[in-house]
C-alpha cells in the first residue's frame, strides 16, 4: 500500500541528502528562457533562486532611440500573447503626457481588441498549464478558439501576431466590414465552449485535487511584493484597475470581478477562467455601443510631448503593465521604463515555491502565467 | 481611515521633514516630491504607514547634463485613488541610495534592475546582484554615457 504523501515526504527527508537541480532554461515547463536553481531534500523543494535576462533585448534603450511612434511595434515584443494590450498601454501613457483626446469609435475599438485579447492570452495560457499538468485535450480546445480570435486580428490589422495596431490619438484604420458579423459569430460560438472546459479541467476531480492548496500566497506577501492582475485576485484582493483606476471607457461598462479566496493554485486558474467570460461580456457591450465616426483625432505630425514624467498604468492579461516615460520636449523619449507584471510577479516564486515537490514547481510556476518577453524586455 | 489628500500628505510630510524635502508638486491624485537621498528611506517609510502600501514601480534616470542619477518610487495605494511620485538623486560619482527592501519586497528585483542597468547602489540591499545582464557584463547599459561597439546608433533618413 502506497502511504500518504506526507509520510513519504518524512521519510525521503531523512534518508536523502540536499542537492540542487537546474531547470531550465531550456526546459518545457519554464515557458521560455527562464532558469530555476532548486535546492532540494529528496523530491521537496527547500529553496528556489530565479535567474532570469536570456532574452534581454535592450527594450528601453531601444525606446530611447526612437520616437514615440516608432516604439509602438517595439511594445508588441514585449509580452507577445498579447501584444493588442502593449500597445494600448503605452499609446495611452503618451496620450496622458500630451493631453491627447480619442475619438468615441477609436476608444470603442481599443477595448473590443483589448478584450479579445485578454481572451486569447488566457486561453493559451489555460492550454498550456493544462499540459504542464498532463492535460492535452484543454490545450488543443483552446488553441482551436485562439486562432479564431486571431483570424479576427488578421482581418483587422493583417497580423496574426505582433499587430503594432494602436496610434498615439486613436486607431490607424477602421474595422473591416465583415469585422461586427464574424465578432459576434465568434462570441455565440465561444460562449457554449466555456462549459466545455470545464467539463475537461474544471471539473476534473484529479486536477481540482492537484492544484488545490498548492502554492499559497497571503494577501498580505501579494501586497508587500505589489502582485497585480489574476495573481492579485486570485488571492482574495478585489483590485482590477480597469474599475479601480479606468482608463479608456472601461467605466460605462458592466462587467465582474472574480477573487479567490485561498489564493492557490486552483484560485488563480478559477479567476482567470471567469475573467474570460467577463470580457466576453464587455466585447458584447462594447459591440452594441460601438459608435461610427472618426477613428483618429488630432495629432501633431511631428510628436514632441511637453517636458514632464508619467507613470500610466493598465491592466493588462498578467496584471499591471506601466509605463514611467520621461520627455525632454524632445520627439524621443529621454527615459521610456516598462513596468511588467510578469517580471513583478515572478519575483514572488522564491517565497511560494518552497515546501512543494518539484512537479508541483511547474504548477505553480505556470499559475504565475508569465510571459519570459516580458520578463527580461 | 481614509488616506489624507495630495495636499494633506505634502504637509505632513514637509512638516516632519522640512529641509529634506526639496521641492513638491500636486498633480491631480498624485503627490510628486523630490526629497534628499540622506533622508529618502524615512520619507518613503512614513509615507508607507500613511497608506501607500503599494510600490508600483521603481525607475532609474540619469540626468547626465547635472551630473545626477535619479531613482523614481511610484506609490499608491489599494483602497483609495492617491499616488504619489518620489524622486531620489545622488551623484554619478557615488551614487548610493538607501534600499527599500525592508519596507517593499517588491524593490527587491526593481534595485538589481537599477544597479544592473543604470549603476545605482542600493544601500542595505540584501542580494545587489546584476539581473537582466550576465554576471560578467562590464559597466551599465542604460546610462546616457555607455558605450559599446555593437550600439548602433539611431539614424533618421
Amino acid at each position: 500500500m502506497i502511504p500518504p504523501e506526507t509520510e513519504i515526504i518524512e521519510r525521503t527527508q531523512e534518508t536523502m541528502e540536499e542537492m540542487y537541480v537546474n531547470m531550465g532554461p531550456q526546459h518545457p515547463s519554464t515557458h521560455g528562457v527562464l532558469r530555476l536553481m532548486l535546492r532540494l531534500d529528496g523530491e521537496v523543494v527547500t529553496e528556489v533562486t530565479t535567474y532570469i535576462g536570456y532574452l534581454h533585448r535592450c527594450h528601453e534603450k531601444i525606446g530611447e532611440n526612437r520616437t514615440y511612434i516608432q516604439i509602438i511595434p517595439y511594445t508588441d515584443r514585449l509580452d507577445y500573447l498579447a501584444s493588442m494590450y502593449n500597445n494600448f498601454g503605452y499609446v495611452l501613457a503618451v496620450e496622458r503626457l500630451m493631453g491627447l483626446q480619442v475619438p468615441e469609435r477609436a476608444e470603442y475599438m481599443r477595448v473590443i481588441l483589448a478584450e479579445l485579447q485578454r481572451i486569447a492570452s488566457h486561453l493559451i495560457w489555460m492550454g498550456t498549464f493544462g499540459l504542464d499538468l498532463g492535460n492535452f485535450t484543454i490545450f488543443m480546445y483552446c488553441f482551436r478558439e485562439r486562432e479564431k480570435i486571431l483570424d479576427l486580428f488578421e482581418s483587422v490589422s493583417g497580423q496574426r501576431l505582433n499587430y503594432a495596431f494602436y496610434r498615439i490619438g486613436g486607431m490607424p484604420m477602421d474595422l473591416p466590414q465583415t469585422f461586427l458579423t464574424d465578432c459576434k459569430a465568434f462570441l455565440e460560438w465561444f460562449k457554449p465552449r466555456l462549459p466545455e472546459y470545464d467539463a475537461v479541467m474544471t471539473d476534473n476531480v484529479i486536477f481540482q485535487k492537484r492544484v488545490q492548496g498548492l502554492g499559497k500566497l497571503d494577501q498580505k506577501i501579494a501586497i508587500d511584493y505589489a502582485i497585480s492582475g489574476p495573481m492579485l485576485r486570485g488571492s482574495g484582493m478585489k483590485w482590477d484597475l480597469r474599475r479601480n483606476d479606468p482608463y479608456s471607457i472601461y467605466d460605462r461598462f458592466e462587467f465582474d470581478i472574480p477573487v479567490g479566496t485561498a489564493g492557490d493554485v486552483w484560485d488563480r486558474y478559477m479567476v482567470r477562467r471567469l475573467e474570460m467570460a467577463e470580457s466576453v461580456k464587455i466585447v458584447e457591450q462594447a459591440l452594441r455601443d460601438l459608435p461610427p465616426g472618426e477613428i483618429m483625432g488630432k495629432v501633431p505630425k511631428k510628436l514632441k510631448p511637453p517636458v514632464g514624467d508619467i507613470y500610466s498604468r493598465v491592466e493588462s492579461p498578467r496584471g499591471e503593465l506601466g509605463f514611467y516615460i520621461v520627455s525632454d520636449g524632445s520627439e524621443k523619449p529621454y527615459r521610456y521604463k516598462v513596468r511588467s507584471p510578469a517580471f513583478v510577479n515572478l519575483s514572488v516564486l522564491p517565497e511560494i515555491g518552497p515546501g512543494h515537490l518539484i512537479a508541483d514547481m511547474v504548477a505553480i510556476l505556470g499559475s504565475i502565467d508569465i510571459v519570459l518577453g516580458e520578463v527580461d524586455r | 481611515m481614509g488616506l489624507m489628500t495630495p495636499d494633506e500628505v505634502v504637509q505632513v510630510i514637509r512638516s516632519e521633514f522640512g529641509e529634506a524635502v526639496k521641492a513638491s508638486e500636486v498633480k491631480g491624485v498624485e503627490t510628486r516630491m523630490n526629497v534628499d537621498r540622506a533622508k529618502s528611506y524615512e520619507i518613503l517609510s512614513r509615507l508607507k504607514e500613511m497608506g501607500f502600501e503599494y510600490l508600483n514601480c521603481l525607475s532609474a534616470v540619469d540626468w547626465i547634463a547635472s551630473g545626477e542619477l535619479e531613482a523614481v518610487y511610484n506609490l499608491s495605494s489599494l483602497k483609495e485613488p492617491t499616488k504619489a511620485l518620489i524622486r531620489v538623486r545622488a551623484p554619478r560619482e557615488d551614487p548610493v541610495i538607501r534600499s527599500v527592501v525592508a519596507l517593499w519586497s517588491t524593490a527587491d528585483w526593481h534595485e538589481r534592475e537599477a544597479y544592473d542597468l543604470m549603476g545605482i547602489r542600493f544601500d542595505g540591499h540584501p542580494d545587489l546582484r546584476r539581473i537582466l545582464t550576465s554576471e560578467d557584463w562590464v559597466g551599465h547599459p542604460l546610462r546616457k554615457d555607455y558605450k559599446d561597439e555593437r550600439l548602433v546608433p539611431y539614424e533618421p533618413f
